[in-house]
């Protein structure tokens, strides 16, 4: 029945037409599934592209915060070597023997007198010991050279006050205390720490500048 | 009507398409053309502009070795500094955050340029010439510490800015300053620092790599580096405490007689090595204009003068050498001597004397010298002299060496056959005498001096230096002989007061007339060289002052020769031996206290 008023709903066609639907309804069948597996790939494809997409910025934003820690760490190692750097310049500077021989007289120290020896093959005392004099201080004609990074402050003459003062530490060591400025380690190494490198160049019109070779 | 419609319409389109088939075969044409140009011809050039476009190269700066005392610590060193530059252009009023008050203010240039003045200690006016004005590039400060430079940057101003350099720091200031040498402004100038300047300084990298168009480096684009190879650290063999112990005691001595200056220098007498070289005013290697050019250089090496009576040593052990000589033969010495019309005269009017040889040379008489030497041929002296060194220069490594004067004995007037036996006729310097008595006193064995201890590469590896050839000069017992003579200068002798307790010291004074820069003599040099223990003798110590002023009878060098030698015996650790003295009697007979 059905079949008939198909064929009668058709009329002009050709036999080739007809032919052609005919063969082409089984494919239409097909249709719904093949429907159903292009809707789950195109969620899965937009799926994949959102993860892409966030994977990519997370990789960014990881990437951009890993270069402002690289250039932070970068100005903390610079800080850190010059720090190094500045206490190493003072250490030889109070190394150095006219730092040492000043410190010295600070300390009410003076020359030595001749010294004896104990023979220890036979007990005898070779040379004769003296008591050192107690106005024989070092002398001076080696000028002291500049402590570093200290331009302004004139080096402290300590010997000269401690002349008629009394030896240890209540006497000609608490003067020298007294009259020698605080070294300011802690002053420079916290100077050192906030201090900020930076030229407008490399900054660049930010506030950190970006990665460079050196 | 509509298939020519169609038609025309046909026409048109195909029209229009040939005019854009026209318009990209001709682009097509142009590209291709700019193909075969680029890939065609010249090809590699063109490979070659593009990449040299592209190509940036950074020089990495070698770091240059540090110069270190024979304990390693350190004589000259580098360190961080910065230039402050104002871009002049681009300074202006300025916008900064303020901490306490939490606001953002606008501070006028003035403003920021009264606190760089604080930060810098210069003057206001001064420090506004350098920042403001037209100039691109206005050197504001140099040689900052980072401290200061980050106090300067820190205030804001915009276009000043910190350029890090690199810089030579002095810690121990004028100690072994002459020695050391310093920097000029377009490198090294004196010292080691110049004569060493190819270890030292290293040999620069390079850092090439790539940039894009915005200047970028292009990531996966070539990248090479060269690294840089950091110059050697240099150890010298000279001891920073005793150097600076050395020049205080010759900068003394030398400001109590006014003198115009003074020497002394330390060596180890068995290996050559300087211990100390001190002169008498020392150059502060950062400050180098601060100090007269004499005093620039060491004067061990650069100032050649008569060495006066030392010069003696080396006639007597020749004389003991070539066997003419016993140093118990007796002569008798009267204060003048007179040979083919010249006459010799002692500085003192003693009478005649019946003394041994080495009496002559204790108390350092011209007449009895001279007819001890006259017994060896004037050849033979002068081959010893030239074998110690006299006359030759004396190449330490750090440059700046005189060879003094010493003619051939063709070429000596009719005097100097005489004067050259008590050391006159001839000039030498301080070195040449300390090479001297270091051959004579070593055994007779002849040790190049030397200042330079080893080489340190940056991994730490050590090559030490070139120790040079000791040569056998003297034997074995001349320099016995010679070193119980030495002991009877200090004993009873002119250089009594070189004596230390407990150590058995010897050595030798001198007194030399100076030559004027008008010819003639218008001044004195006073030398003491002289060695301790000399049981083993181990150090070598020479004081010498150049134009001392006052008498010449009240200048003394030997207590500064003893302040030294002391301190070398008790930092050395050398034990007093109290061993008893072996000089020779100084007079024939029983009398040993004889009228000078």
């Amino acid at each position: 029945m059905s079949a008939e008023a198909h064929s009668m709903a058709l009329p002009e066609r050709t036999p080739l037409e007809s032919a052609g639907s005919r063969a082409a309804a089984p494919v239409l069948r097909a249709l719904p599934k093949l429907k159903q597996r292009q809707k789950g790939l195109i969620a899965g494809i937009i799926g994949l592209l959102a993860l892409a997409l966030t994977v990519v910025l997370a990789v960014n934003i990881h990437v951009a915060n890993s270069q402002y820690t690289v250039v932070q760490l970068q100005n903390d190692h610079r800080a850190l070597t010059q720090t190094n750097q500045a206490l190493t310049e003072q250490l030889q500077h109070l190394e150095s023997p006219q730092a040492l021989s000043r410190a010295a007289v600070g300390l009410g120290m003076v020359m030595p007198a001749e010294a004896a020896a104990f023979d220890l093959g036979n007990g005898e005392v070779v040379g004769t010991a003296e008591a050192a004099d107690s106005g024989d201080r070092p002398s001076g004609f080696v000028a002291t050279p500049e402590a570093p990074g200290d331009d302004a402050a004139a080096p402290v003459n300590v010997s000269e006050s401690a002349a008629g003062a009394p030896a240890g530490i209540l006497g000609a060591g608490a003067l020298n205390t007294l009259t020698t400025p605080p070294s300011g380690q802690n002053g420079q190494e916290e100077s050192a720490g906030t201090r900020s490198q930076f030229s407008p160049d490399e900054l660049n019109g930010g506030t950190i500048p970006a990665p460079s070779f050196d | 009507m509509a298939s020519a419609q169609k038609k025309r319409a046909d026409r048109v389109l195909s029209f229009r398409m040939r005019i854009g088939l026209t318009m990209i075969l001709v682009m097509l044409l142009v590209l291709g053309g700019r193909l075969f140009q680029v890939q065609g011809l010249d090809p590699a050039g063109h490979a070659q502009a593009a990449v040299s476009e592209r190509l940036r190269s950074i020089p990495l700066p070698a770091h240059r070795g540090d110069i270190l005392d024979a304990d390693g610590r350190v004589l000259a060193t580098s360190v961080d500094r910065y230039d402050l530059v104002a871009d002049q252009a681009v300074v202006d009023d300025f916008v900064r955050y303020d901490e306490t008050t939490k606001l953002r203010e606008e501070v006028p240039v003035e403003t920021g340029i009264s606190e760089l003045s604080e930060v810098l200690d210069m003057d206001v006016e001064e420090l506004t010439e350098l920042v403001v004005g037209e100039d691109r590039y206005s050197v504001v400060a140099r040689s900052l510490t980072p401290e200061q430079s980050a106090a300067a940057t820190e205030i804001g101003i915009p276009g000043v800015y910190a350029e890090p350099v690199s810089e030579r720091s002095y810690p121990s200031g004028a100690v072994a300053g002459s020695i050391v040498g310093f920097m000029g402004a377009d490198g090294p100038l004196e010292g080691i620092e110049a004569a060493q300047d190819d270890a030292l300084s290293g040999t620069d990298g390079e850092r090439i790599f790539e940039v894009g168009g915005d200047g970028i480096r292009i990531p996966i684009a070539t990248f090479e580096e060269l690294p840089a190879e950091d110059g050697q650290d240099i150890r010298l063999t000279v001891d920073q405490d005793l150097q600076w112990f050395a020049q205080e005691a010759i900068a003394e001595k030398s400001h109590q007689y006014n003198a115009a200056w003074g020497n002394a220098t330390v060596l180890d007498l068995k290996s050559g090595e300087i211990l100390a070289m001190a002169d008498s005013e020392t150059v502060d290697p950062a400050e180098p204009g601060a100090t007269d050019e004499l005093f620039r250089r060491p004067l061990a090496l650069t100032q050649a003068f008569e060495p006066g009576s030392t010069g003696k040593a080396i006639t007597f052990a020749t004389a003991l050498e070539e066997g003419t000589l016993n140093p118990t033969d007796s002569f008798q010495v009267a204060n003048r001597y007179e040979e083919g019309g010249q006459t010799i005269s002692d500085a003192t009017d003693h009478p005649t004397l019946d003394m041994t040889a080495a009496g002559i040379f204790a108390r350092s008489y011209n007449t009895g010298t001279v007819m001890i030497g006259g017994e060896v041929p004037q050849e033979t002296r002068y081959d010893y002299m030239k074998r110690v060194g006299i006359g030759e220069p004396i190449d330490i490594g750090v440059g700046a060496e005189t060879s003094g004067q010493l003619r051939p004995p063709e070429e000596w007037d009719a005097r100097q056959h005489l004067t050259t036996q008590f050391g006159q006729g001839y000039t030498t310097s301080v070195l040449h005498n300390m090479q001297t008595f270091q051959t004579i006193m070593n055994g007779g064995v002849s040790v190049p001096l030397r200042v330079i201890d080893s080489y340190i590469d940056a991994d730490g590896t050590e090559h030490p230096a070139d120790a040079g050839e000791e040569e056998r000069i003297f034997s074995e017992e001349t320099s016995e002989e010679m070193l119980r003579m030495f002991e009877g200068v200090v004993d009873y002798g002119t250089g009594s007061d070189a004596a230390i307790a407990g150590y058995r010291v010897g050595g030798k004074t001198g007194i030399a007339e100076a030559a004027g820069a008008g010819g003639g003599f218008d001044g004195y040099t006073q030398t003491f060289i002289g060695a301790a223990p000399l049981d083993d003798p181990q150090y070598l110590v020479s004081v010498t002052v150049h134009r001392p002023q006052g008498y010449w009878k009240d200048w003394v060098v030997t207590d500064t020769f003893r302040e030294i030698m002391s301190y070398v015996l008790s930092s050395y650790d050398v034990a007093p031996a109290g061993a008893e003295s072996q000089a020779y009697d100084g007079f024939t007979g029983e009398n040993q206290d004889q009228p000078w």
